[in-house]
Formats: structure tokens, sequence, C-alpha cells
């Protein structure tokens, strides 16, 4: 409002200059994720170079052979699945945690929160041995299981639930309790929709997390039928027979769903980085 | 009063249960393996061990005495310091870039935060590809003159780990603009109008209002930066396999462990790692304390 009146004011337009210097920058930002669909759009086995790829034809072949026999509907699928059941966990189990050390003393809440705090600094790699032990162990190893038990509820969930619900009044719970609602009932119907928006940052940012993620599903199955799509996409390129059109053609379908997500949420997703800025 | 007493027992009832699923996830999975694995680090527990000895500390001599894994840590040490600064500053550059309102402003952010949210795998398929023969980059590089290595930037010791820094850096640096773009956005504007009516120019109010007023933004950026770059592992695994000096941190442990089986060797690998990490974890909890206590 303020700058909307002042007498020069510089926020109708940037000088050429400075969209000259943004254009140049977008294009060093976006070029190549375009070459990656360019590569992916060209007949496949076609060769690979600036000039060549400006007079390809475009061609779907790499998309329809991805979709064919041993394609990735299976990765995508897992991705999918993983992606979905870890996001739908961590809604739920962040937000009863989040709010638990936020409003109730409890036995060893102290210590648990303490704890968390701890975890949070705790560097994934880590986890690499010990986790792999463990879940071979558990009888896990190279199942959905695996994949999606030991991510429902994360450090970083929990904690920005209950940095959330401790700025919020908690008038309003204790007028329902004061009404006769259960526990259960002021949690979901009165806590819950207050804490809307934090509970939707944190469903985009875990299910582009683990959509994203290669470490923990890569170390934790072995078998094909389980792979995700980060983890089938890393391991085809290790093959000599797999081209190029191949690997860009899924890592084509491996971004679309995330730009998607990002361009729909983009508010939550940056208000979720620069409000917590913690870690991811 | 009444309800001081009802509300007392309210928030007394119910915590542990509703934060069961916290407490047993970070017993199984994340207290347990920590303390089962630095237990490991002092055995020689293997893949085909049938029974497993104390070893003590010679896992850590050991290590320290290896040259792989020295050079591992140097390679962590030289891709950490080598591009946080780099990052921060053209971090820094894009949010003050798109700061002020003008026709477009929200397009070149979201353009410039696209690769953050792109998958890491992705991202290095793409760039070996860009890499090699027939990418651009390698191709423009000969273009101007540059000489590249003729198999391109990734077959080459002189060129790998530097050419993947190079990448993180274009990939991190939309990231850490939006949150030098949170910082910004915390500096009053009254304190540029009044530098304004002093005739102060651009690099007067940069240094003196801008820099210093970011500074705490900035100290968390590199803390996080920091704890992000000890950790490289995936582009690693994916452009290069540890391959032509590129091997880091990480990555060392992931072999130790998961491609030759040294449970033990591998465990004290991390944790001589996390103690690295460590110091750059304890500086942001200070910060974290620091800024909530700012507030």
């Amino acid at each position: 409002m303020a700058r909307q009146s002042k007498p020069h004011s510089k926020h109708s337009g940037a000088s050429p200059m400075r969209y000259l210097t943004l254009i140049v920058l977008t294009v060093i930002m976006i070029g190549p994720l375009i070459w990656m669909l360019r590569v992916a759009l060209s007949p496949i086995g076609s060769e690979l170079s600036f000039a060549a790829l400006f007079n390809a034809d475009i061609s779907l072949g790499a998309f329809k052979s991805l979709f064919s026999a041993d394609g990735i509907q299976r990765p995508a699928i897992n991705s999918l699945i993983v992606g979905v059941i870890v996001t739908l966990g961590n809604v739920p189990f962040c937000f009863m945690s989040g709010y638990a050390l936020a409003r109730k003393s409890f036995l060893g809440s102290k210590v648990l929160f303490g704890l968390t705090l701890l975890i949070l600094m705790v560097p994934a790699h880590i986890l690499i041995v010990p986790l792999f032990l463990l879940v071979t162990k558990l009888g896990m190893f190279d199942s959905y299981w695996a994949l999606i038990t030991p991510f429902l509820v994360t450090p970083i969930g929990v904690f920005m639930v209950k940095q959330y619900v401790e700025t919020i009044p908690d008038s309003l719970e204790e007028a329902a309790r004061l009404d006769g609602a259960g526990e259960w009932r002021t949690l979901f119907s009165i806590v819950a929709p207050v804490c809307k928006p934090i509970l939707a940052v944190l469903a985009i940012q875990t299910f582009l997390v683990n959509w994203n993620s290669f470490l923990f599903p890569f170390i934790l199955t072995n078998s094909a039928d389980l792979r995700t799509l980060p983890v089938a996409l890393a391991l085809m390129q290790g093959h000599q027979a797999i081209d190029w059109q191949h690997l860009m053609a899924g890592s084509t379908i491996a971004v679309i769903p995330a730009l998607l997500v990002f361009l729909i949420f983009q508010k939550r997703i940056v208000s979720g980085i620069t409000a917590g800025a913690i870690k991811q | 009063m009444n309800t001081s007493s009802n509300s007392y027992r309210s928030t007394r009832s119910g915590g542990l249960g509703l934060s069961s699923p916290w407490i047993i996830t970070l017993l199984i999975f994340w207290l347990f393996p920590l303390g089962y694995s630095l237990i490991l680090s002092f055995t020689d527990y293997h893949l085909l061990a049938r029974d497993v000895s104390w070893l003590g500390l010679e896992n850590y001599r050991t290590l320290l005495a290896d040259p792989a894994f020295l050079q591992a840590l140097k390679n962590t040490l030289i891709f950490t310091i080598g591009t946080i600064p780099i990052t921060q500053i053209i971090a820094l550059s894009l949010a003050l870039l798109v700061n002020r309102s003008f026709r477009g402003r929200s397009f070149f952010r979201s353009a410039f935060f696209v690769p953050s949210v792109t998958s890491m795998v992705v991202v290095a398929l793409v760039f070996t590809n860009l890499y090699g023969r027939g990418g651009y980059i390698l191709a423009l590089a000969q273009l101007v003159g540059l000489n590249p290595p003729a198999n391109g930037f990734l077959l080459d010791s002189s060129t790998a780990l530097y050419s993947i820094m190079a990448m993180d850096i274009w990939m991190a640096s939309g990231y850490y603009m939006l949150l030098a773009l949170a910082g910004l956005k915390s500096i009053p504007d009254e304190l540029y109008e009044a530098a304004d009516i002093h005739g102060a120019g651009p690099w007067r109010r940069f240094f003196s209002i801008t820099l210093p007023l970011l500074r705490p933004m900035i100290l968390f950026s590199l803390v996080i930066n920091g704890i992000k770059s000890l950790q490289v592992f995936v582009e690693i695994f994916v452009m290069t396999k540890g391959k032509y000096g590129t091997a880091t941190g990480v990555y060392d442990v992931y072999t130790r462990g998961l491609e030759r089986f040294e449970f033990g060797e591998a465990s004290a690998a991390a944790y001589m790692l996390f103690v690295i990490i460590a110091f750059f974890s304890a500086a942001q909890f200070w910060l974290m304390r620091k800024r909530k206590a700012a507030l």
C-alpha cells in the first residue's frame, strides 16, 4: 500500500537490462529441463547435439516404449503408492504427536521433545547401515513395508505441527471441553481445521520428498518390482543398452507430477520453506 | 477456579497415547539404529561373520589410515567449501533481482525455484547427458575455446568433481533464493526510505542496510547448506559411481556398508562423518534458539 504511493515507483516495470539478465538466468535455470524434454521427444537413437536436436522430428517413441512391456509403469505406480501412503500417515500422526507435544505435559514429554529436536539434527546417512540391517532382521527387506513403515511419522513433521499449535490460542479447545466434547472430537473437529495450513504444507512436502527420494528406497529394496521411479531411473542408467531418449522420457515422467504439485501449491510450498526453514 | 483444575486434568490425559505413533517410530527406526550402529562401529561385524568380536577403536584407526576414506573426506570438504559461498552469493543476487515487484516477477521466481523441486536423480541424469558428448554444456565449453576433456566432463578426474559441484550450485540456488527473499521481506521499507532521503546510493544501501539485516538469514542458509553438502550421495552414485576422484564421505559409507558389507567399518565411517556434520547441526540448533528468542 505504502509502496503504491511512493513517487519514484519501481514496481510497474523493470529496466530492459534487468529483464535481459532475468531472461538469461531463466534460460540457464530451465535450459536443462527443456533439453531433457527435447531429447525425450526425439526419435529413439537419433544423434544428440544442439543442431541435430533442433532439426529432429518430434517423436513419442521413447514414451511409448517405456509404457510397453518392461517399462516404468510399475515404478511410477510404486512411487505413487509410497508417496500417497506415507503422506496419509504423516498428516494424522504428526498432527497427533505435534499437538500432544504442544499442549500436553505427560510423563517424558520434555524428553520426547528433546529427542525430537536431536533427531532433527541427525544426518540420514548414519542410518544407511543400521536401517538396512534392522529392516532385514524385521523381515521387511525388499517389501512395501520397508518403503513405507520407517517414514510414516517424521521428526520434521512433528516439529512443524508442534510449533504451529503453540501459536494458536487454546480457548477454542477449552470451550469444546467445557461443552463436554471428548478428546478425539476436540482434536479432529476443533483443532484440526485450525491447523489446516500447516497440515497442507506438511502433506505437500511429504509427498514431494518421497516422490523424489532415492537413498532409502534404493538400499531397502532389491527386486525390480519394488523400485520407485528415481531408483528405476538411476539403475536404468547403468545398462549399456539404454539410450538417452528412454532415460530422458523416464525423467520427464518423474518430473511432471512434482512440477504440477509445485505449480498448484506454490504459495504453500514457499510459505512452508520460509516459515519452517528447517531442513527437508 | 473450577475450570483451571479441569483444564489441568485435560492437559495431562492422552498425551502419551496421542504421541505414541511418533514414540514408536522414534524408538524403532531412529534411536535403536543409531545406538546399534554406534556399537557396530566398535566391532568387526560383516556379512559373513559367524561370530563378532570387539575391536574397540580399531575401525576408526583403520579408517584414519585408509587413503580411500581420507580422500572421500577431502572430497566432501572440497565439495562443501567450494559450493556454499557460490551458491549463497548467487542465491542472494537472484533474490535481489526479484525482490521488488515488477511485471513477470512471480514467473522468474518460479523459474529459478523449479530445479529445487526436481528429483536429484533426474537432475543428475540430465547433467550426465549435458556434460557428456552431445550435451550442450560440453559443446558450449568447446565453442568458447575452453578445451574440455574429449570424453566429457564426468569421465576425467580433473573435472568430474567440479562439474558435479557446479550442478549442485545450479540446483540449490533457487531454494536459498527463497530463504533470502524471506529475509529481505523482514527488512522495513522505512530504512530504505530514510537512506534515500540521505542520498545513499544502491551500493551504500546494500552494504549498510541489506547485508547487516540479512545476516541471521544468511547464517541460517550457510548452516543448512553445509549440512546438505556434507551428505552428498545421490549425484555421485548416478553420475560417476564414485570414480574419477568423486567419492564423497557418504558414498564411502555406502560402498563399505552395502557393497562390501563391512558393517562395522561402515558404521565407524558414518559416525566420523557425523561428528563433522554435528558441528554444523549444533550451529543450526543454536541459531534456531536465537531466532526463537528474537521472535
